[in-house]
């Protein structure tokens, strides 16, 4: 286990998700507003007639048909750092032509990044070659070695798994969707942007460049919902006579809710650190309705970003607004019923309150 | 002491803002002097000069992905911590960086 950690293999993955997510926002935007107005994406440009509409749509579709490629070299780079990206990039190409898709594209990275490192590790070459190293040596033996391992072992594999759950999930009823929905919204629904939400988000967003949209709209509504249902429990909360909130983090949910709306959910988190059960819990419930209703109603924006921007790009926007909705009442009245009135008293206690404590296996000394 | 530091998180929009709001406000309330450069979607921001780096007794990285300049650190003690650490736990973070500058 030690021995993985050190690897890091989540931090490289989530490096790459890095420099993925504004391509996939400028892409999916693109390919949104161009289909929104009859573009269609596989429009011969070349052969002359053609609207606004499709050229957009032919723009943001060009863009989310790289993700393998862009995720493989962000993994490559991540591992390798500049070498890495050569043989990352090509793997990735070769990952996206033979349809291994997005895992293809996660797990050629990782093999590229490896490569590269193995290379300089084990490969001693005289002075008189060192500057061949750069520029031949490694890229060449980096992208035939990757290349083939990429053609020859995982790739059929991958393509078969690929296949295999994409139709397993296109082919979910409608109570296993509402099942697949709640556990999305829960899981992303208990940290707040952290690592587990992440990690939910790498696996929803290889879903989505398989096709699938449905999952990572799930999990984007919770994000949305969740800030503003803190936001509404303020007023449902006075309904039942109650103050929830100390004056600090009233100012608190004024950035946090507007943050909300366009799907950053982590201003929230200062008010949940003050009561973390009563929150966690809130939002857990919240956001596992919230991703029901969104899968099981279909909502399926094509952009994985942006909140409620998200919705004029779903062809169903009614099925996002309902999550939305459903979301953020059950979070603000099951927080109005279940925190505590906020008196001088709380509100000094809440000052002092412990810190958590520093898991020492989170730090790394050197 | 001083310190300088580096948040960076993978969407690079609101948790590389507050680890470093964070990381400021707890080694102010120490007493130290801190710079944090933050590397988020949008760039790198309040970059650390090679002056700040030269006098700086400890290097705090609160960061989930690789961040670039990271050579620029070398041969200084550095405590690395996922941005989640700085966050939920900086008063504790900083004692704990405090801890290990002591033990040299």
């Amino acid at each position: 286990m030690q021995k993985i950690k050190q690897l890091n293999l989540k931090g490289h993955l989530l490096t790459a998700i890095s420099y993925l997510i504004p391509i996939v926002c400028g892409a999916g935007f693109m390919i949104a507003i161009g289909m929104a107005f009859g573009g269609e994406p596989s429009t011969d440009l070349l052969a002359g007639s053609y609207s606004i509409w499709d050229v957009l749509a032919v723009i943001g579709g060009l863009g989310l048909g790289m993700l393998p490629v862009v995720i493989s070299t962000g993994i490559s780079y991540s591992i390798a750092e500049k070498p890495g990206i050569a043989p990352g990039f090509i793997i990735g190409l070769l990952a996206r032509t033979i349809e291994a898709g997005f895992i293809g594209g996660i797990l050629g990275g990782f093999v590229a990044g490896y490569l590269v490192i193995g290379i300089l590790r084990f490969l001693k070459v005289p002075a008189w070659a060192k500057g061949l190293m750069p520029t031949l040596i490694i890229p060449l033996l980096s992208t035939f070695l990757g290349g083939l391992i990429m053609i020859y072992v995982i790739g059929t594999p991958i393509t078969l798994f690929t296949d295999a759950l994409t139709n397993l999930l296109n082919g979910l009823g409608s109570s296993s969707l509402l099942i697949f929905g709640a556990v999305v919204g829960l899981l992303s629904g208990v940290d707040y942007g952290g690592p587990i939400n992440k990690t939910v988000f790498a696996f929803v967003l290889t879903l989505q460049a398989e096709g699938l949209n449905g999952p990572i709209t799930a999990l984007q509504l919770v994000n949305t919902a969740t800030p503003i249902g803190f936001g509404l429990a303020f007023f449902v909360a006075k309904l039942f006579g109650k103050t929830i909130y100390s004056p600090v983090e009233i100012e608190t949910l004024k950035t946090a809710v507007p943050m909300g709306v366009v799907n950053i959910v982590e201003g929230v988190i200062p008010i949940v650190m003050n009561d973390i059960f009563r929150g966690v819990f809130a939002t857990a419930v919240g956001g596992a309705v919230g991703g029901a209703v969104s899968m099981s109603l279909g909502a399926d924006a094509t952009v994985p970003f942006g909140g409620v921007l998200m919705i004029p790009t779903m062809s169903r926007p009614m099925a996002g607004i309902l999550a939305l909705l459903a979301n953020i009442v059950v979070t603000a009245v099951v927080l109005a019923l279940i925190k505590k009135n906020v008196t001088e008293e709380s509100i000094n206690a809440q000052l002092d309150a412990e810190e958590e404590d520093i898991d020492l296996g989170d730090i790394q000394i050197s | 002491m001083k310190i300088v530091g580096v948040a960076a998180c993978t969407v690079g929009i609101a948790h590389t803002y507050i680890a470093q709001e964070k990381l400021e406000n707890a080694a102010k309330k120490a007493g130290y002097d801190i710079h944090v450069e933050t590397q988020g979607t949008i760039g790198i921001e309040n970059k650390l000069t090679q002056e700040q780096i030269d006098a700086a007794d400890v290097v705090i990285l609160a960061v989930d992905v690789k961040i670039s300049g990271r050579e620029r650190f070398e041969g200084k003690k550095i405590v690395q911590v996922p941005t989640e650490v700085a966050v939920k736990s900086p008063n504790k973070l900083i004692q704990k960086v405090t801890e290990v500058v002591e033990a040299q």
